[in-house]
C-alpha cells in the first residue's frame, strides 16, 4: 500500500520537480519564468510525435528537451534583448503556445484535444527487484530514467550553484548585473543560458507526462504543473533542496488528490493547496523581512 | 529610441499598433505554414467582425467582458500595482451573480440586478484585499500572490459547481439558470448584445474622467511613475496601493457578474477563456488610457467573434485567435524602438 502510494507520488513529482529546478536556476540568473507551462506543453507534444515516428523513447526525450529549449530561447530573447516585462511575456507564451499546439493538433493531425498516434514507445521503467518487497524503498523500483535524472539534478545543481565558476556567474547575473558586465562577462547571455536550461528541463517534464505516464498527448496534459513548479521554486527561494522539497510536497498532494477522488474529499480543494501554501510562505517571509523592509517601501 | 516621426501622437499610435501588426505577421506565418492563405483569412476575419450590424453587435458582445478586465488591469498598473488577479475575480463575481440570480426568484429585476452586480463587485474587491495588504504593508510580490489566487478561485468555483451548487439533473458542472428578471436586457434582439456593454463602456469613460481630472487619479499616476517622489511629497503609498488593488478587484468581479447576467445566464466550469489575462494585454496596449482600453477591447472582441465564425465557415481552427492574443501580449511589452519604456519592470 505505502509503496504504491509513494511510487505514484514520486511519478507525479517528476514533472513538477524538473520544471521547478529549471525555474529555480532561471530565477537565480535573474529571470522569473512564467512560461514553464508552455515549454512543458511543447515538450509533451513533440515527445509523443517523435516517439511514434522513430520508435525511440530516447530520441523523443531529446527532441522534447530541444523544443522546450527553443521556446525558452525565444522567450528569453524577448525579455533580455527587447527588455520586455518577464511576467507578461511568460503569460503571453503560455497563451500563444497553448493556442499554437491546439492549432497544430487540428490543422496537421485533424485531432481535437487528444492526439494518440500509433506506435508510441514509452519511457522504460527501471526495475530494482531486490527492493521490491522492502517497505518504502520498494517505491524506488519501476521508476523511469527521467525521475532518477530529476533527483540527481537536485544535488548537482545545488553544488554547481554554490561551488563552481558557472554557479558564481549565474548568481552574480541575478544579483548584480552591472558587476558581471564590468568584469567583461555578458550577463544577458548568461541569463539566456539559464532560461534555455529551464526550457530543456520543462520539455523533459512534458515528455515525462506524455511518454512516461499516459502514452498520448492531450491539450490539458500539463494541467497547470508549470505554475505549480513556479510555486515550488518560490517556496524554495535560494535553495535547490528546498525547491525539491516543495516539488515533492506538491507531487504528494497531486497523488493524494487522485487517490481521494470519489471518497468525499473534493479534489478541487486539494488542488488549491500548493497555491495556498505559497501565499502563506510568502506572507511568513514578508513578516520576517518586515524589519529590513521598514523605511524602504518599494 | 525615437521613431523619427515629428508628431509625438503619431509615434504613440505607431507604438500601440506595432504589437498588433507583429502579431498578425506571426499569425500569417502560422497560417501559411499550415497551408492557409493569410490575406484571405484576415479579410474573412475582418468581414466576420465588422461586416454588418449583427456582426458588429457580436463583436461588441465579445468586447464587453474585455472592457472591464482591461479596465481592472489599467486601474492597478497605473498605480504601479502589478495585479494579474482579475481572472480569479471574474470567476468569483460570475458565480456570486449566478447564485443571486437563481436563489431569489421572487425579487423584481430592478432590485435583483443591482444586488447581483453589487455582490459580484464586493467579492472581487474582497478577494484582493489580502494581496493588497501584503504588498502595501509587507512588500510581498503581488504578481505571485494574485496569480496563485487565480488558480485558487478557479478551483474553488469549479468545486462549488461540481458539488454544492450543481443544478439538479444537470450533467455539466453548472449552476441552475438565473431567473428571467435577473437577465440584463438585450439591446439589439436577436443579437446577444446587452446592457452590460453600456455599463462597461460607461465605467471606462468614468475611469477616463477620474484619471485625468481628479486628485485621486493624479495621485495614483504619480505613485505608479515615481513612488519615492510620491512619498516625499506626502502621499501615503500603502493607502494608494491598497485602493488600486481593491478597485481593480471590484471591477474584475463586476465583469464576471455582468458576464453571468448578460450573456451566460448561469455559472459554468471554465467560465472564462482567459478574459482576465487578455485584459492585461489590453491595459498594456492602451498604456492604461481609457480610450486605449476601449479601442483595444473592441479589437480583441473582434478577434474572438471573428475566430468563432471562421472556424464555422472555413477550416481555420479558432486557436489562431489565441496565437494572435498571446503574440500581442508578448509584443505589447517588448521595447520595439517606438517611444519610451512602457512599463517598468514589475519585480
Amino acid at each position: 500500500m505505502i509503496n504504491l502510494f509513494l511510487h505514484a507520488a514520486l511519478l507525479t513529482t517528476t514533472p513538477i520537480l524538473l520544471a521547478a529546478i529549471g525555474g529555480f536556476v532561471n530565477r537565480m540568473g535573474g529571470l522569473v519564468n512564467l512560461g514553464l507551462e508552455s515549454m512543458m506543453l511543447a515538450g509533451a507534444l513533440v515527445g509523443v510525435e517523435v516517439s511514434a515516428a522513430t520508435g525511440s523513447a530516447l530520441l523523443a526525450t531529446f527532441a522534447a528537451a530541444a523544443v522546450g529549449a527553443i521556446v525558452a530561447l525565444l522567450m528569453s530573447l524577448v525579455v533580455t534583448r527587447l527588455r520586455a516585462n518577464e511576467i507578461i511575456v511568460g503569460l503571453g507564451f503560455t497563451v500563444a503556445v497553448a493556442g499554437l499546439v491546439r492549432f497544430i493538433l487540428k490543422s496537421a493531425y485533424g485531432a481535437s484535444g487528444t492526439y494518440n498516434p500509433p506506435g508510441v514507445v514509452m519511457l522504460p521503467r527501471l526495475d530494482v527487484p531486490p527492493l521490491e518487497s522492502v517497505p518504502v524503498l520498494g517505491a524506488l523500483s519501476g521508476l523511469d530514467p527521467l525521475t532518477w535524472l530529476a533527483w540527481a539534478l537536485v544535488p548537482a545543481v545545488a553544488f554547481a550553484i554554490a561551488r563552481t565558476r558557472w554557479g558564481l556567474r549565474l548568481r552574480a547575473t541575478g544579483a548584480a548585473e552591472a558587476t558581471v558586465r564590468s568584469v567583461g562577462l555578458q550577463p544577458l547571455a548568461i541569463r539566456d543560458g539559464s532560461t534555455v536550461f529551464a526550457g530543456a528541463l520543462s520539455g523533459l517534464a512534458g515528455a515525462h507526462l506524455s511518454i512516461g505516464i499516459v502514452g498520448l498527448f492531450n491539450e490539458g496534459i500539463t494541467g497547470g504543473r508549470g505554475f505549480i513548479a513556479l510555486a515550488a521554486f518560490y517556496f524554495g527561494r535560494t535553495s535547490a533542496a528546498r525547491t525539491a522539497f516543495g516539488a515533492l510536497l506538491f507531487g504528494v498532494f497531486d497523488a493524494a488528490q487522485i487517490r481521494l477522488q470519489g471518497r468525499g474529499v473534493p479534489s478541487e480543494i486539494v488542488q488549491t493547496l500548493p497555491y495556498v501554501i505559497v501565499i502563506v510562505v510568502l506572507t511568513g517571509l514578508g513578516f520576517a523581512d518586515r524589519r529590513a523592509m521598514r523605511g524602504r517601501f518599494f | 529610441m525615437t521613431s523619427g516621426l515629428s508628431s509625438p501622437q503619431l509615434g504613440r499610435a505607431a507604438a500601440a499598433a506595432a504589437p498588433f501588426a507583429l502579431a498578425l505577421a506571426i499569425g500569417a506565418l502560422v497560417l501559411a505554414a499550415t497551408g492557409h492563405e493569410p490575406a484571405t483569412v484576415y479579410r474573412l476575419m475582418l468581414e466576420e467582425a465588422f461586416g454588418g450590424e449583427r456582426r458588429i453587435a457580436a463583436t461588441l458582445t465579445e468586447a464587453t467582458p474585455l472592457l472591464l478586465t482591461g479596465l481592472a488591469a489599467a486601474i492597478a498598473f497605473r498605480a504601479g500595482v502589478f495585479n494579474v488577479g482579475a481572472e480569479g475575480c471574474f470567476y468569483l463575481g460570475g458565480i456570486v451573480a449566478a447564485i443571486a440570480g437563481y436563489a431569489l426568484p421572487s425579487w423584481p429585476g430592478v432590485a435583483l440586478i443591482p444586488l447581483a452586480l453589487l455582490s459580484a463587485s464586493l467579492i472581487g474587491g474582497a478577494w484582493l484585499v489580502a494581496p493588497g495588504l501584503l504588498r502595501a504593508k509587507l512588500g510581498v510580490d503581488e504578481v505571485v500572490t494574485t496569480l496563485m489566487l487565480n488558480f485558487i478561485a478557479i478551483d474553488l468555483t469549479s468545486w462549488l459547481v461540481d458539488g454544492p451548487l450543481l443544478a439538479r439533473g444537470s450533467a455539466n458542472s453548472a449552476t441552475p439558470q438565473i431567473v428571467a428578471a435577473a437577465e440584463l436586457p438585450r439591446l439589439l434582439p436577436p443579437t446577444t448584445l446587452n446592457l452590460g456593454f453600456v455599463i462597461s463602456l460607461a465605467l471606462v469613460i468614468a475611469y477616463g474622467g477620474w484619471s485625468r481630472f481628479s486628485a485621486g487619479g493624479f495621485e495614483s499616476r504619480l505613485v505608479g511613475l515615481n513612488p519615492r517622489f510620491s512619498r516625499a511629497v506626502g502621499i501615503e503609498l500603502p493607502r494608494v496601493v491598497l485602493r488600486a488593488m481593491i478597485a481593480s478587484g471590484v471591477v474584475g468581479g463586476l465583469a464576471g457578474g455582468i458576464h453571468t447576467l448578460g450573456l451566460v445566464h448561469r455559472f459554468v466550469a471554465g467560465f472564462s477563456p482567459g478574459y482576465g489575462f487578455t485584459g492585461i494585454a489590453i491595459a498594456l496596449l492602451a498604456r492604461n488610457s481609457a480610450v486605449g482600453v476601449a479601442v483595444a477591447a473592441v479589437l480583441f472582441g473582434a478577434l474572438s467573434s471573428a475566430g468563432a465564425n471562421i472556424q464555422l465557415f472555413s477550416d481555420v481552427p479558432i486557436e489562431i485567435v489565441e496565437i494572435l492574443q498571446g503574440a500581442v501580449m508578448i509584443f505589447a511589452v517588448a521595447q520595439l524602438g517606438f517611444g519610451r519604456a512602457r512599463l517598468r519592470a514589475a519585480t
